[in-house]
């Protein structure tokens, strides 16, 4: 049961298109397991269509069209796409954007381990203001303590976490704004998978050797380094 | 023919006073979309561009703060089009109306163009070197296939009219303030450290 979603700021800012992409793939990947929301979206989306249409319409220069045309002849209408449905949300474990990146195997990302129970793949989703990243947090395992300065977004996609506000599961859609701190721990009976973006001030980019440093006993430290 | 009236300001064929809805009107531009398809028919494709170009292009234009509006709107209008033509074989009427589908692609062409205008400005000095072609493609975030949910099909129509009958209502200058509203932006980045502000508190 997904408790915790987006909400009408978020879901509006994605049917407009007007939402970074990295918040973007956490809505796109809050879908995958949420009916609700996609209606939602898909209300939204019909009323972006609606002041779309209604909208004062633009000059179209003379000469548009056949510059247009032009472009097209060279290129024949393409063909309907193959492969699974856009949306079946049913054939796939993993939401869309994640299983092609894998496909359909996480082992295939570059992984960075930090201590035992950790370890995280960073994302290119073209925003490099902001870090992306996939959490892979062993069973009883904890994601390193941290700031961030804007807004956190987790959402995840497999096993279950919990931190002082709450306990999540598979598909809950989860925002800490700047000065939040907190330390999620994976439940004990199994793995956790979650996607995580955060806003990327050059200094935060290093909080997961910083901390991993720590949690190593400082058995990989550079001298003159403090953890 | 409507096309005489095109350019005038209010008229807007798909929102007229008389009882048509915009899904009776829908029927001749899924016919056109499939002409298109099927038959490569540019008569039916200039139908599309005369009737959906112009709102491709405002809402170009609602972009704030670009270098070269003129520029990013006629880039966008072809770059949209294209789509159209090119993707009109998988364009599924029970899926979406056409307006929505055309919609979608526009918006999402949109995403594209100026996340490839912030790639510019950031590039060289950037801290994560984006790689192009490692990047995450912008249709697995903003599906441009509808739903395949049966029932949602149906909601959707039902709640385009309700839309469609409440905007009705508004003068068009408040349609316009209510698009450029939810059409907003961030801001382009001028440096990694202060780039993607939400623009609300």
């Amino acid at each position: 049961m997904v408790k915790y979603h987006p909400d009408a700021r978020f879901l509006t800012d994605y049917a407009a298109g007007s939402l970074p992409s990295s918040q973007a793939l956490c809505v796109a990947t809050h879908l995958h397991y949420c009916a609700g929301c996609r209606l939602r979206v898909g209300e939204l989306t019909e009323l972006g269509a609606e002041l779309f249409m209604q909208q004062r319409p633009a000059t179209i220069a003379a000469g548009e069209f056949d510059r247009l045309l032009k472009r097209v002849a060279a290129q024949p209408a393409a063909g309907v796409k193959p492969g699974p449905a856009a949306n079946d949300h049913s054939v796939t474990i993993l939401p869309r954007a994640l299983y092609k990146l894998t496909n359909g195997n996480t082992e295939r990302l570059k992984w960075q381990r930090v201590g035992r129970k950790f370890r995280y793949s960073s994302l290119n989703v073209g925003d490099s203001t902001r870090e992306t990243t996939l959490l892979d947090i062993k069973a009883g395992g904890k994601v390193p303590q941290h700031r961030h300065q804007g807004d956190e977004i987790t959402v995840i996609i497999k096993g279950s976490f919990s931190d002082q506000e709450g306990k999540y599961g598979v598909g809950d859609f989860i925002v800490r704004t700047r000065g939040e701190i907190h330390q999620p721990v994976a439940s004990q009976d199994q793995d956790c998978l979650c996607l995580t973006t955060l806003d990327a001030p050059i200094v935060m980019s290093n909080w997961f050797m910083r901390f991993g440093m720590k949690l190593l006993n400082r058995r990989h430290s550079r001298p003159g380094k403090a953890a | 023919m409507h096309t005489g009236s095109r350019h005038s300001m209010d008229f807007d064929p798909d929102s007229q006073d008389s009882a048509e809805l915009p899904e009776d009107r829908a029927q001749h531009w899924v016919a056109c979309v499939q002409k298109v398809a099927e038959q490569q028919d540019t008569a039916a494709f200039r139908e599309l561009f005369n009737h959906f170009s112009p709102m491709v292009k405002s809402f170009a234009y609602k972009v704030p703060s670009l270098d070269h509006p003129d520029t990013f709107a006629e880039e966008l209008l072809q770059e949209t089009m294209l789509k159209v033509w090119t993707k009109a074989a998988s364009f599924d009427p029970k899926l979406a109306s056409p307006s929505t589908w055309i919609f979608t692609i526009a918006r999402n062409m949109r995403i594209d163009l100026l996340r490839k205008q912030a790639r510019h400005v950031v590039n060289t000095v950037s801290l994560y070197q984006d790689d192009e072609d490692g990047e995450m493609d912008l249709e697995d975030i903003w599906f441009e296939d509808e739903n395949s949910d049966v029932f949602n099909l149906l909601a959707q129509q039902r709640s385009r009219r309700q839309i469609h009958e409440s905007l009705k209502h508004l003068p068009s200058e408040q349609t316009e303030v209510l698009a450029k509203f939810i059409w907003k932006t961030n801001p382009m980045p001028k440096s990694p450290l202060n780039c993607g502000c939400r623009l609300e508190p």
